[in-house]
């Protein structure tokens, strides 16, 4: 065969295209033509170019009522009975997390990786412990199906077809328990019926779920405030890709408590047998003199490593540029990042990347060294083509030098499936992974990203691995596949966590929650048991933050009402009263009970400035006050850009993984956006344009010699929507 | 899996890519989302059983065809086959294009936009959505060794630009 550069063999082969019997032929070729293995390896090269082109594309999603429309439709044509959907989107996540998490507790060294798309499962079982859980009435059903199985040490594939589930969750003593992983997964789609959609769907440059600012309320009026935990992190990461894109973020994509939560705060953990502990704070109002800060922090228990064997752990992580999206690679190091916390000395791990080339950017290292393997986590870029091949060659080799015969030796191949571009393609990569599993090294295979991932390939190569496969498109879903069901040290400790404020309106006449908007409960919730709301992991934080008006100052610049005549007054209630200036109660359940615990814990009130206040309770508030500015909030008073970042700078403390000091580029980025100079654009001549019906601001762009982003920069769109029919546009005009 | 969780797990996962793809055929992002809803609602009338392991071509097979119904419906004159672009691809290169030298990946877009609407048709299916060449060719109703050569020879075309700077 001679080389011809037009063949598309060329192209076919080097995408990984080209049948078997064809290529084997073709590369006998290559090894002797110099000048068509440097075409292919530069097809590879621009392959990987054009896919981060397109991954790096804005991204369109349908409006909320075409999602509804389908929905509707979807339902009409479903045969099984309706089932009550749940009220408050997040919970048949926190259902599926917190049954994960029951599930590994009974099982110890469990395994479980559940698939949204597939039926298969694998899981090797020892089941020692007996458990029951009822699934509140309004939640989804998840179904969990019990497996007999002989011996602990097989691998097990349970496969069912079956539809709505309608279940309790069971087990007992001694017998093992499948977990068919695709109902947890249809527990988990079947809550989008109600607004899942924003959450799971993740938000975009077109649509938000508006938000409505918390407002001060009166004690007078509403002495309680109730609202749920929440452990999301996902709005942080939104508006950090906004920034770093050089944009503000639309203010409805600014949920300010996940931004507060996404940061660890060193909050001391409980002592005793409470699964949190409680830490509150209060200081003047960095940005209204006349008022209060108060933080409840919340800590989870810190679990003991339970007995389990030792991991003999092998990431091999794909880098290649596909991968350079916030769900993708970054995703893929926090999670590991939060796995390789979980590890210890027992424990072994090596990271080998791959991307045009691969190679061992870790050598096996101890667990103990969780730093070690954190930064070189840390260091990981993505940049090039795929050759996944080489890789898993490596890796499997890797993680057979340091093999653990009384510990779990497993690959962790963390990818978005752009497998196409490896020399070792299809039936190669299957035998030689096929091979491997004979060795006792198991693969488990996760996907990452949304729309681009090669399912059938990754799926493969889990099954011919032995291994299991997990598709992954949120950090919960990260946390819950690789911390809470791998390590089985993260466990759910508490769930339903409830949390109600009461003022003490003797020393306060109102207050505002910041941030939580939509995890606000009503007040007869809190002693609802039916009602749910959070869960919480062992070692996590969460953190709220109040602002409060002290009594005798009016509360939304409006005059006090009269004391009613029938009531007592604020003084007779000082009367009796203890300092006290307010009582944080918290009902939680513990994972698998059905019936809540409350506590309780006053704060004194007490004068104290800004400055005298804990490292962490001045970073909770920078984020908060950070947030407000992005929303451009009605309560963020005489707060500035630079005021965040002094104390966000202060109060770093260790910040062992740098997400601190990200947040004060991100700070130092949104602060030049937040007060752009009116010197900047002038220099360039401006058209202004009226737009026709139909055009888009890319036609528009074209006809002017722009680019969209120049648009969207100079009219500082944050909603593409906004473009109709006889809106005018500034246009820059290029010389 | 029931019908409606596997309804909403396919709209979960391709709203994205069907969207960038109806807006690479439509630009306009109304029409783009009509092309998809109707996708999904002509999906809601679909045995999961008869689309298992074809989803994909499938969902963007009827996104295409939907979105080339709007096309001619909004937009009677212009036909597929035509490259879009062609005043541009005769340019000179803009000085833009010449400060830009060292950083090739930038000038990809200009490229890619300058290739027949075809080859950029096929290119992004390739290399956004990740079809396999008989997946683009089920839905693009093309040959499979058509698909290759379209793939070919767009990739051959920016090659050589990038070479060429």
């Amino acid at each position: 065969m001679k080389f011809e550069r037009n063949d598309p063999k060329l192209t076919a082969y080097a995408l990984g295209e080209l049948p078997e019997a064809e290529r084997t032929a073709f590369e006998k070729e290559l090894e002797t033509n110099p000048e068509a293995r440097q075409a292919v390896e530069e097809i590879r090269k621009l392959a990987g170019k054009i896919k981060d082109h397109y991954a790096a594309e804005a991204q369109m999603v349908l409006t909320e009522e075409q999602h509804e429309t389908i929905r509707q439709a979807a339902r009409k044509n479903r045969k099984e009975k309706i089932i009550p959907f749940p009220r408050k989107p997040w919970i048949p996540i926190a259902v599926a997390a917190s049954i994960g998490g029951i599930l590994l507790m009974l099982s110890g060294s469990i395994v479980i990786f559940s698939t949204v798309e597939k039926r298969e499962v694998a899981f090797c079982p020892p089941s020692p412990v007996f458990s029951r859980q009822k699934t509140d009435l309004q939640k989804p059903r998840v179904k969990m199906k019990k497996n007999a199985v002989a011996g602990s040490t097989q691998r097990i594939i349970s496969r069912t077809q079956q539809s709505l589930p309608e279940i309790e969750v069971f087990g007992s003593a001694g017998i093992a328990q499948g977990f068919v992983a695709e109902n947890v997964g249809s527990g988990v789609m079947l809550g989008d019926a109600e607004g899942l959609v924003a959450n799971q769907w993740g938000p975009s440059i077109e649509d938000y779920a508006e938000i409505q600012e918390n407002k001060f309320l009166r004690v007078a009026d509403q002495p309680l405030s109730t609202f749920s935990i929440d452990v999301d992190t996902a709005s942080y990461a939104n508006v950090r890709r906004f920034l770093n894109e050089g944009r503000l973020p639309p203010k409805d994509a600014v949920r300010i408590e996940e931004m507060i939560n996404y940061f660890d705060y060193n909050y001391a953990p409980p002592r005793g047998n409470v699964p949190f502990a409680t830490h509150m704070e209060l200081s003047r109002c960095p940005w209204n003199e006349e008022h209060k800060l108060v933080r409840i922090g919340l800590k989870g228990r810190v679990i003991e490593q339970a007995a389990r064997p030792p991991l003999n752990l092998v990431f091999l992580l794909d880098v290649s540029g596909s991968m350079n999206q916030e769900n993708k690679l970054p995703l893929v190091q926090r999670a590991m990042t939060m796995l390789a916390q979980q590890l210890d000395k027992r424990d072994h791990v090596a990271i080998v990347v791959y991307a045009g080339s691969s190679g061992l950017v870790l050598p096996p290292t101890s667990g103990a060294n969780s730093r070690t393997i954190i930064a070189a986590l840390k260091r990981l870029k993505a940049g090039g083509g795929t050759n996944g091949g080489q890789g898993i060659q490596l890796a499997y080799s890797t993680a057979l030098e340091n093999f653990n015969k009384d510990g779990v030796n497993r690959v962790i191949l963390c990818t978005d499936g752009d497998f196409n571009i490896g020399v070792t393609q299809g039936g190669d990569l299957n035998r030689l992974i096929e091979e491997k599993a004979k060795s006792g090294i198991f693969l488990s295979v996760l996907g990452f990203g949304t729309g681009n991932t090669k399912d059938s390939t990754m799926e493969q190569l889990a099954d011919r691995g032995n291994g299991n496969y997990a598709y992954i498109d949120t950090f919960n879903e990260a946390r819950k596949v690789l911390v809470d069901q791998m390590s089985g040290t993260l466990v759910t400790i508490a769930k339903d966590v409830k949390i109600q404020v009461e003022f003490n309106p003797a020393r306060v006449a109102g207050y505002r929650l910041i941030g939580y908007e939509n995890r606000m409960l009503a007040t007869e919730d809190f002693n609802d048991d039916k009602k749910d709301a959070g869960e919480i992991g062992a070692g996590h934080t969460v953190t709220a933050l109040y602002e409060i008006i002290p009594a005798g100052q009016p509360v939304n610049n409006t005059p006090d009402i009269d004391d009613l005549k029938y009531q007592p007054t604020a003084s007779d209630a000082l009367a009796g009263n203890s300092g006290e200036l307010l009582t944080v109660k918290l009902r939680y359940k513990e994972p698998d009970g059905d019936i809540s615990a409350k506590l309780e814990f006053p704060l004194m009130d007490t004068a104290r400035s800004f400055s005298e206040t804990s490292p962490d309770f001045r970073f909770a508030t920078a984020v908060a006050g950070f947030g407000m500015l992005l929303r451009d909030s009605d309560y963020k008073g005489t707060l500035t850009c630079e005021q965040v970042l002094e104390w966000a700078a202060r109060s770093q403390g260790n910040d062992e993984f740098g997400y601190r000091r990200e947040f004060i580029d991100l700070v130092r980025k949104a602060g030049t956006l937040l007060t752009p100079t009116p010197a900047q654009e002038p220099d360039v001549p401006v058209y202004e344009h009226i737009v026709y019906p139909g055009e888009t601001i890319w036609d528009i762009a074209r006809q002017y010699g722009c680019t969209e982003a120049e648009i969207i920069r100079l009219n500082k769109i944050t909603d593409t929507r906004q473009i109709k029919q006889g809106t005018k546009l500034l246009v820059p005009i290029p010389e | 899996m029931d019908k409606e969780t596997w309804i909403t797990s396919l709209v979960r996962r391709y709203e994205r890519p069907l969207c960038s793809y109806a807006f690479s055929l439509l630009r306009n992002l109304e029409w783009a989302r009509d092309a998809v809803q109707d996708t999904f609602l002509r999906l809601c009338g679909q045995k999961p059983e008869k689309l298992k392991d074809r989803e994909a071509p499938w969902l963007f097979r009827v996104c295409r065809n939907r979105s080339l119904d709007i096309l001619r419906k909004e937009n009677p004159v212009q036909s597929m086959s035509e490259p879009q672009e062609a005043s541009i691809a005769s340019e000179e290169k803009s000085p833009d294009e010449q400060a830009a030298q060292g950083d090739l990946s930038r000038l990809l877009p200009r490229f890619l936009s300058k290739l027949p609407k075809n080859q950029r048709e096929v290119i992004r299916l390739k290399f956004q959505q990740n079809l396999s060449y008989r997946e683009i060719a089920h839905c693009t109703q093309l040959s499979e060794s058509n698909v290759g050569f379209l793939l070919h020879t767009g990739i051959k075309t920016l090659r050589e630009q990038m070479i060429n700077l």
